[in-house]
């Protein structure tokens, strides 16, 4: 079954993001070998006084091929996010937001109350929206109540690469949702997204892993084996623990 | 007159509208998207809205974020 998000079924589960590549043509690269089909873009002002021959990030990015997912990337407040959601629905004539609202530019934590403000007036203007968040329980039920789409739980910090730091609280908000739940922020290479899968999330939203990786194209590779794999482990449902072991192998008829 | 642009102040012209103003900047059309006093105006409208003095107008695109 694939990932639904926005009546749009994707089979890939994993999300990246466009930022801190060396250049477009390595972004392009990254999201090809990524598999990704959907890849998140910042709406920030334009660059005044380049030539007119200067590239857009866009003119990378097959909107046939790609669903490019805005982000209300550098709010701190729920309404300059909602202003960045408006900017963002007129530039690429979509209701799909991926909605972030921080708390401080050093953190880069989820600023919990007026992200909750935010998704509530932007549902009520018709937005469907992605939510980033703490991994804080009873707040992924709230976004989820006042209708949004995705909850997007935190591995760690942005950047911070230290991979999923609370992984019972996640299990717990997938347990308790009816929406999505795609991981984002904080996941530092392969074996993190894979952990993200096996707990049950439906997706992985990663970019500083692969861009900041020594070879982004190769780590984008490797993120996409990373995701079909924790998923189909997950699905497989794994084996139980034990404290016992137990052999592989018969135990009668060893040689004596 | 004196205009904001992307939070600089700049001088232009009088009778200058906001499709003036990306060609004098050398902006290409594509891809972004103009709000003027925090209001969005639609590239249909950009050749009818004339700039008045101390207009503050934002140019925005999609740029690299996770």
């Amino acid at each position: 079954m694939d990932l639904v998000i926005n009546n749009i079924s994707y089979k890939s589960r994993l999300i990246i993001g466009s930022g801190k590549y060396k250049d477009f043509k390595e972004t392009q690269s990254a999201l090809l070998a990524s598999g990704a089909q959907m890849i998140t873009v910042a709406i920030k002002r334009t660059n005044i006084g380049q030539s007119k021959n200067q590239d857009n990030l866009l003119d990378y990015i097959d909107p046939s091929l790609y669903k490019i997912l805005p982000n209300t990337a550098g709010c701190y407040s729920a309404e300059d996010a909602i202003r960045v959601s408006l900017l963002a629905k007129e530039l690429l004539n979509d209701n799909l937001i991926k909605l972030e609202v921080l708390t401080d530019p050093e953190t880069l934590l989820p600023n919990e109350k007026e992200t909750v403000i935010a998704a509530k007036k932007l549902v009520k203007l018709g937005f469907s929206i992605m939510v980033y968040t703490t991994d804080n329980i009873s707040l992924a039920k709230e976004l989820e109540d006042i209708g949004c789409i995705a909850i997007m739980p935190l591995a760690s910090p942005i950047g911070t690469g230290q991979g999923i730091v609370n992984t019972k609280n996640l299990k717990k908000i997938i347990h308790n949702s009816n929406v999505p739940i795609i991981v984002d922020a904080g996941i530092g290479t392969a074996s993190d997204a894979t952990i993200a899968m096996e707990l049950g999330c439906d997706g992985v939203l990663l970019n500083s892993a692969i861009a900041m990786s020594n070879d982004p194209v190769l780590m984008a590779e490797a993120m996409k084996y990373a995701v079909i794999s924790g998923r189909q482990a997950y699905k497989a449902k794994r084996m139980s623990m034990r404290s016992i072991a137990s052999p592989s192998s018969n135990k009668k008829d060893v040689l004596s | 007159m004196n205009i904001i642009l992307n939070g600089e102040k700049i001088s232009v012209l009088l009778d200058i509208n906001l499709k003036d103003l990306l060609g004098l900047k050398n902006i290409k059309e594509k891809n972004i998207v103009i709000e003027v006093n925090k209001e969005i105006i639609s590239k249909n409208l950009w050749s009818n809205r004339n700039l008045e003095e101390n207009d503050e107008i934002e140019i925005v695109t999609a740029v690299g974020g996770g």
